[in-house]
């Protein structure tokens, strides 16, 4: 039997996959709602177009809600298994051309959320201030190292593809990727996050 | 420099999702054995996750969740058609003869049909008739797969699985007159290396499959099968 509206928003993540391995309606609706807005936005930033960031966001739930039952919390939190999902859909969907290519830079705050910061919860109100700490810190980084990180994550490209694109060697790449991701573990083991 | 030298220059583009495919198996099986290497691994893989937080917040469009749960609602109702919830009607449209499901009957006579069918399926199983509890098996390396046939469908079992990247998932495939399908279940191994998933359909199956693909599955295999398991029938 489906489980009330109001029950399963009481559920962790992790309660509600097996809800929505057994094809609870209600589990899955609070499941979008908890993580639509995160999905889209990253759909959107790696597509870089609303239709498209929205097919891919439908893939990925509707890929959620047929395998749900699947999700192993040994290897994570649901939401970044979620978020994993989303962001390969997404790179498959711009090398199949689907979308523009990908924005390289961090400067676009006019672009920020629709709703006035008084309307979030407080945990996406907390979610919203880490994502733009650490939008903050990619800022920071040293362009060299921001550039490599957003074409791989966000580009979809690979280190060797992106050594041709700069016109760097392969091993630069690779130091560039290490120095970066350290700074912002970093960041995150201070208590950014 | 040594091996874990050389694999720990490529964590970052592991975790980042830039390396090649086989630079990659290469890396997870050499993690396998080396504790410093899944320490990088896991240590790198928050920052991943700090990316996938970090672009700017935009809200979806509310037809997105409209389609999504009018499919979600339309899967429900694929699965108990007519279905009234309670009563002899919910009952007997929970009946399922292997992959068949029954839509409510109404009647005495509807209802000793039913039973009647049960019993002879039941008794046709027993009896070993059809293609019931067959099994097939498959090696690849240390892993041993084996497919138990069950009424139309099979289960399909797994061993001596390594463990995945937290991005990968195990994806069965059935090929029919030389044509590859997915299964459209996903699954991981167990802490012990054993992994199970359903296959539904195994009419006019010839091979069964399973590769390492990214999570959230692919409608083609993107990588060489980790074990496979010829059906003979």
């Amino acid at each position: 039997m489906a489980v009330r509206r109001e029950k399963a928003e009481r559920l962790a993540d992790e309660e509600l996959m097996p809800l929505i391995g057994a094809k609870d309606p209600e589990a899955f609706a609070v499941f979008y709602d908890r993580h639509g807005g995160v999905a889209y936005s990253l759909a959107y930033r790696i597509v870089g177009e609303p239709g498209a960031a929205e097919d891919v966001t439908q893939e990925a739930f509707i890929s959620v809600w047929r395998s749900g039952a699947r999700y192993d919390r040994a290897r994570g939190s649901v939401r970044s298994w979620m978020l994993s999902i989303v962001r390969n859909r997404a790179i498959d969907s711009l090398r199949a051309g689907a979308g523009k290519a990908p924005k390289l830079t961090f400067d676009d705050e006019a672009v920020l959320e629709q709703r006035p910061a008084d309307e979030l919860t407080e945990e996406e109100a907390m979610r919203h201030e880490t994502a733009s700490e650490i939008r903050g810190v990619l800022g920071q980084l040293p362009g060299d190292q921001s550039k490599v990180i957003e074409l791989a994550y966000y580009g979809g490209f690979s280190q060797s593809e992106i050594a041709a694109m700069l016109g760097v060697p392969l091993g630069t790449v690779k130091g560039r990727m290490r120095l970066g991701l350290e700074k912002i573990r970093g960041e995150i083991a201070e208590g950014l996050a | 420099m040594n091996e874990h030298d050389r694999w720990s220059e490529e964590v970052a583009a592991y975790v980042l999702g830039a390396l090649d495919a086989e630079s990659a198996a290469g890396l997870e099986a050499h993690a396998e054995s080396c504790e410093r290497c899944r320490s990088e691994i896991r240590w790198l893989t928050s920052a991943v996750e700090a990316l996938a937080e970090a672009p700017p917040r935009r809200e979806p469009p509310p037809q997105l969740r409209e389609r999504l749960l009018s499919e979600v609602d339309a899967d429900v109702r694929a699965e108990s058609p007519g279905v009234e919830p309670g009563g002899l009607r919910g009952w007997l449209a929970g009946v399922r003869i292997g992959s068949l499901t029954w839509k409510p009957l109404v009647g005495l006579v509807a209802v000793v049909l039913v039973v009647a069918v049960v019993a002879g399926y039941v008794v046709g199983n027993d009896s070993g008739g059809g293609e019931g509890g067959a099994t097939y098996s498959g090696a690849e390396g240390a892993i041993t797969a084996e497919v138990v046939r069950q009424g139309d469908g099979a289960e399909l079992n797994l061993a001596h699985v390594a463990e995945l990247p937290p991005d990968r998932v195990l994806e069965a495939w059935v090929q029919r007159e030389g044509t590859v399908e997915p299964v459209k279940a996903l699954f991981v191994p167990d802490r012990d290396g054993n992994a199970s998933t359903m296959i539904n359909d195994m009419s006019g199956v010839e091979v069964v499959m399973v590769t390492r693909e990214p999570a959230g599955g692919t409608a083609a295999p993107t990588s060489t099968p980790i074990v496979t398991v010829p059906i003979k029938d």
